[in-house]
């Protein structure tokens, strides 16, 4: 799944397991610079998705005052 | 003897004119008065009266219509059809019973509470959790309510890409039980279920809130197979469907904030996760540059200590060259003899002065 198409939940896990590595062994300094663009880009992404998305709301066509 | 204009009917055909009228002028009516010899026929039929002080009319229902449990002494409004029967008695044939008056509210209320508390309706075990943020909810509200405009609002408000579905119904009198148990029942056969089913509506007077304390409507909430969520009325207002609805929210705009969490908080944390992280390389630079330092530092003071040893093995030599040397003998008063220990010969001996040429005059063996 291409980063676009991520929903915010996955690119919130996304950013967490970045900000986790931090804080990991795996961590060394080489890498640190490249893992902390990505997660500014990354934040930036959810943060923009947040503001912009809309909620899709639609009053149902069923009539629910019929009787049965 | 002069003939009568007045028609003649039959018995049956009088009934059935009675009726007509009755249905002409009074399709339905709504009759307030208090229960008495309420009792229950073969766990389908229901017989009871209804009066005042000075009237009393007989009411038949089935039991599927007894949507709140009744009993005598209750103050009721019945909604009801007039109708004389084949045998002459007048009745009314009821649709429906709702209690009338703050006091007869809460003992129906407190009858039905016991009933399904008993039935392990209200149990914590049932509960279940809500999707932590759902991505297509179901609401059953009235479009028109303030609750639902709160509600829409604060869910616009902190959060966005939901699908909302609105069931609007009425929330409010006789036939609003229903019509929410309907939309129930429309989300729960949906081919792809919504993640959990709100149900909206602003605060009111206890009777406006009774439709929340149907028995049917508890019922199916009870049995929605989508977890549910309740915001109904204010805080201190707590119906039957509060109790049986996975989770219940104090008002319309609280179950809004249950529901999703507020983007800006969400912003807030990202932004302060990705702030904590640069300290953190910047910490880390640190340390490995204290690491190094210490290291650097190490490796100068062993090359200080090694060149400061050699420096003394190298004075110590020195000094020890400096005791060797045949001019120090010498200028401690010894002598340097050169030539044959021979009686007779010709030495040479060396003073730190002077050079000086002797002849052996004797040797003795010491």
């Amino acid at each position: 799944m291409s980063l676009k198409n991520k929903s915010i939940q996955e690119k919130t896990a996304d950013l967490t397991k970045l900000v986790e590595w931090f804080d990991s062994e795996e961590f060394t300094l080489e890498t640190a610079l490249d893992k902390f663009k990505q997660a500014e880009e990354l934040a930036a992404e959810i943060e923009t998705d947040l503001m912009s998305l809309k909620n899709e709301i639609k009053v149902v066509k069923q009539k629910f005052d019929k009787e049965a | 003897m002069a003939k009568s204009l007045n028609p003649i009917f039959s018995v049956s055909d009088f009934i059935a004119v009675v009726n007509q009228t009755f249905e002409y002028a009074y399709p339905t009516v709504e009759i307030e008065g208090e229960v008495a010899s309420f009792k229950v026929n073969q766990s389908k039929f229901i017989f009871f009266d209804i009066k005042d002080k000075t009237g009393s009319i007989g009411c038949f229902m089935t039991v599927w219509q007894l949507r709140v449990p009744i009993e005598d002494g209750m103050k009721v409004i019945v909604s009801a059809v007039p109708k004389l029967t084949q045998w002459g008695k007048f009745s009314l044939t009821v649709k429906s019973v709702r209690p009338s008056g703050e006091g007869a509210l809460k003992k129906s209320f407190e009858l039905l509470k016991t009933k399904l508390g008993a039935e392990g309706l209200f149990a914590v075990e049932r509960k279940r959790q809500l999707p932590t943020i759902p991505q297509h909810i179901a609401v059953i509200s009235s479009t028109q309510a303030a609750g639902y405009a709160d509600f829409i609002k604060i869910l616009n408000d902190r959060w966005g890409g939901i699908k909302v579905d609105i069931a609007h119904v009425q929330v409010q009198g006789v036939s609003a039980p229903d019509q929410m148990i309907k939309a129930i029942d429309y989300f729960n056969q949906l081919e792809k279920l919504p993640e959990v089913v709100v149900i909206i509506r602003g605060g009111g007077s206890a009777d406006d809130l009774a439709a929340f304390n149907d028995e049917l409507l508890v019922r199916a909430i009870a049995a929605s197979r989508i977890p549910t969520l309740l915001g109904v009325g204010h805080e201190t207002d707590e119906s039957l469907s509060d109790l049986v609805a996975d989770v219940r929210a104090a008002t319309p705009s609280n179950a809004a904030q249950i529901l999703v969490p507020d983007k800006e908080e969400v912003v807030r944390a990202v932004n302060s996760q990705i702030s904590s992280l640069l300290p953190r390389i910047t910490q880390i630079v640190d340390q490995q540059r204290q690491a190094i330092r210490l290291m650097l530092n190490s490796a100068v003071d062993s090359i200080e200590r090694t060149i400061d040893e050699r420096l003394r093995k190298i004075s110590s030599m020195k000094s020890l060259l400096v005791q060797l040397d045949p001019e120090t003998v010498l200028a401690r008063g010894y002598a340097l003899i050169r030539g044959s220990v021979k009686v007779g010969s010709l030495i040479q001996i060396e003073t730190n002065k002077d050079i000086i040429k002797a002849e052996v005059k004797n040797v003795t063996k010491k």
